[in-house]
């Protein structure tokens, strides 16, 4: 396989910073901020995209959709929604200072494990060089952080947002896995889940309008 | 490379997911033209796929591959079995779903004005509902696989929430919450099978995304990276196909759903799931046989586990949704099996399970239309009142617990014999323990609902009539060819024996 010339000091900024934006984006009670937090990180998503296209310019194509559905429909989907819906997060199951804790252990923990067994990912000796392998463990992390997110809070938005986060986590090791094919780019812009969000938005403001909360514990109608 | 010698270019393939859709937008766009049309064109649409079904099965029995768009789509006799099943459960549940929409659950729970305005909307969901899985079905994609089984649950999503009520809000987020989140892991497995197809195999880009050419390569792809891959997919398809422990949406989307809906999901969604799984994970049986283990294993686990959720179910439609997990385990298990018994096995329960489960569905669905209730406790002695939905609902429990001259019986068998022939002499056990708590599961509720004395202030029990002939018929026609295949399965086999080989060849 060729080697490719990339910018590796860029990418490697781009895609810590992104494990940042997760983490943000799971433990800001303020949900406009939490939704910020994942435009920021989509925006930094498709500057690795971009940044990989010098190398296969079929990823422009994915960079520009995944602007528009990323870093601009999704939230704007979600600004829309919380700007009829309440403003304030649904108190989680764990306070804000042990999350920070919990979360932080769980990105330094992934990381490490990712980074250095990164070949049960990375089949191939290629991926498994700097900067793919980087991506490889921030890619994992961030997908971990994305469970996390929905496993331990309780508002509904909170639980679309760590959806995002599981995405992003999958696109992001797509793209370090396979970045020199032009059917990443299709794959990664088939499998966007913007039409998810967007209705998985619409039938939780249809539980904020009847339930009167998003708590998603209050979901209990519907038991055994 | 696999054999594409074969591979004969066709339009039923890609007409087959287009027209439904196609027709959808015309539900949709001419929906003003009265509920008469919408109706009209669902159902026609719905036949034709049935037909394209039958056509697909014919040319594939005579040792065709039908493909398209340079192998992007390619439908062999698995992908004939599915398109079949979907066409015409499809097709029979339209058919239910006419009076049932009307004056049935539908008018009750969301006002007549309001159902009648909104019958357009819900036969476009049904009919790209319907395109969705027959997609799924016809794809060689494994990217456009993922897509189609993802689109399917957007398009039942909002069929799950159709009452818009407290519980089907409910059931809608959670369907669509878990579902999404379970896919996102199937999405990572798809990505390690590109990734991994295209660097150690050497495929290029387009092949390292079609299933059929992986299929050849499999051994290439490391184990550890290989089982990683099977992981993640068996969480996210298995997560759609209901199995444990990724089942807890099911029981609420198929209870909560308008019964049609509950039909389709039961009866086909499931199963397209388990295709998806089956299609994707025996890549690499070959190389990992632990897996069919594991496979066999989990399958029993969630035979169980279905099995007595069920029996402690009060409501009917909850009933059915767990006995559908559990009938998911049995199918799983014989396709997990990996030989050539355990696919015939499986795929003839899935099959099965497709006729009866939606005959039990629409039996149910039949009671809630004549009643409105659908607790067991709050019914009764209605076979005097409803004795074709009395016998349809008897044959479905029936069948589905295994009893000859069903069909169940004859497909059950088939797995047993499976299991046992791979010397997995314990989940012969547990499959035979299960089959004998359905039929308590089951049995016991259809006494209790028809045949037993009515509970005293039962008043929404006295002016109970049969429900009109066009919510019957299709149940009719279902409990037939549970009688028609319990009684001459050999009418399958040609069929199943082609479906099986597609996978037993390619798994060894």
């Amino acid at each position: 396989m060729t080697e490719l010339d990339l910018p590796a000091g860029l990418i490697r900024t781009l895609s810590l910073s992104m494990v940042i934006t997760s983490v943000v984006a799971v433990e800001v009670r303020r949900l406009r901020l939490a939704a910020g937090a994942y435009a920021v990180q989509a925006l930094l998503l498709v500057g690795l995209l971009l940044s990989y296209a010098q190398v296969n310019p079929a990823l422009y194509w994915w960079a520009a959709t995944a602007f528009l559905t990323k870093a601009v429909l999704t939230p704007w989907f979600l600004f829309r929604y919380i700007g009829r819906t309440q403003e304030l997060e649904v108190p989680p199951l764990i306070g804000f200072v042990p999350s920070v804790v919990l979360a932080s252990l769980l990105m330094i923990l992934f990381f490490r494990l990712t980074h250095g067994q990164v070949e049960l990912l990375a089949p191939s000796p290629h991926a498994q060089e700097e900067v793919f392998r980087t991506n490889l463990a921030v890619a994992s992390t961030v997908f971990v952080l994305g469970i996390y997110g929905i496993l331990s809070r309780r508002d509904a938005v909170k639980t679309v947002i760590g959806l995002c986060l599981l995405e992003n986590g999958v696109h992001l090791s797509l793209v370090s896995l396979a970045p020199e094919l032009s059917e990443t780019a299709l794959f990664g812009i088939a499998s966007e889940v913007v039409v998810t969000v967007f209705l998985l938005l619409y039938v939780i403001e249809g539980v904020y309008r009847v339930f009167g909360t998003t708590d998603t514990f209050r979901l209990r109608e519907l038991q055994w | 490379m696999t054999a594409n010698l074969d591979a004969a270019p066709s339009s039923l393939p890609a007409a087959a997911f287009l027209l439904p859709v196609a027709a959808g937008i015309a539900v949709l766009a001419f929906g003003r033209l009265g509920h008469r049309f919408c109706k009209g064109v669902a159902l026609a649409t719905a036949g034709v796929l049935a037909g394209m079904g039958i056509l697909m099965v014919r040319r594939t029995l005579q040792g065709e591959i039908l493909a398209a768009w340079g192998n992007e789509l390619r439908v062999d006799a698995l992908s004939a079995l599915m398109v079949l099943v979907i066409g015409s459960i499809g097709f029979l549940t339209t058919l239910y779903s006419f009076r049932y929409l009307e004056k049935g659950e539908l008018g009750k729970r969301m006002g007549v004005v309001k159902a009648e305005r909104r019958l357009a909307f819900f036969y476009f969901l049904l009919l790209w509902f319907l395109g969705t899985m027959a997609w799924a079905a016809v794809t060689n994609n494994i990217i456009m696989l993922w897509v189609a089984v993802e689109a399917t649950t957007l398009t039942s999503g909002l069929l799950v929430a159709f009452f818009w009520d407290r519980r089907a809000l409910e059931a809608g987020y959670k369907y669509l919450m878990l579902l999404t989140i379970g896919i996102t892991f199937a999405l990572f497995g798809c990505v390690v099978v590109y990734a991994s197809a295209a660097a150690n195999a050497g495929l290029g880009g387009h092949e390292a995304l079609l299933i059929s050419e992986v299929q050849g390569v499999a051994g290439a792809i490391p184990p550890r990276t290989a089982l990683l891959a099977v992981a993640l997919l068996v969480i996210g398809f298995g997560t759609k196909a209901g199995l444990a422990p990724f089942h807890p949406w099911l029981p609420d989307a198929h209870a909560e759903a308008p019964t049609p809906v509950s039909v389709l999901l039961s009866g086909v969604m499931i199963k397209v799931a388990l295709y998806a799984l089956a299609r994707t994970v025996s890549i690499f049986f070959p190389e990992i046989p632990q897996l069919t283990v594991f496979a066999v294993a989990l399958g029993s686990f969630t035979m169980v586990l279905g099995v007595v959720l069920a029996m402690v179910q009060d409501d009917l439609k909850r009933l059915l949704a767990y006995s559908s997990v559990s009938q998911m385990g049995y199918v799983l298990a014989g396709v997990g099996l990996g030989t050539y018994l355990g696919y015939y096995g499986g795929f003839f329960h899935l099959l099965n399970h497709a006729i009866f489960k939606a005959l039990l569905f629409m039996s149910v669905g039949a009671v809630v239309y004549a009643t409105g209730v659908r607790k067991v406790s709050e019914l009764g002695g209605l076979a005097g009142r409803m004795p074709i939905t009395g016998i349809c609902f008897l044959v479905g429990a029936l069948a589905i617990a295994g009893f000859p001259p069903f069909n169940g019986f004859m497909s059950k068998l088939t797995v047993y014999l499976a299991l046992a022939g791979s010397g997995l002499w314990w989940a012969v056990v547990i499959a035979v323990f299960t089959s004998i708590l359905t039929m308590v599961a089951l049995i016991r509720p259809a006494f209790r609902v028809f045949w037993a004395a009515p509970p005293p202030d039962a008043e929404h029990l006295v002016h109970v009539r049969e429900v009109p002939m066009v919510v019957w018929a299709p149940m009719a026609v279902l409990a037939l060819a549970c009688l028609v295949l319990g009684v001459a399965p050999h009418m399958a086999y040609g069929l199943l024996n082609r479906a099986a080989q597609v996978l037993a060849a390619a798994g060894g």
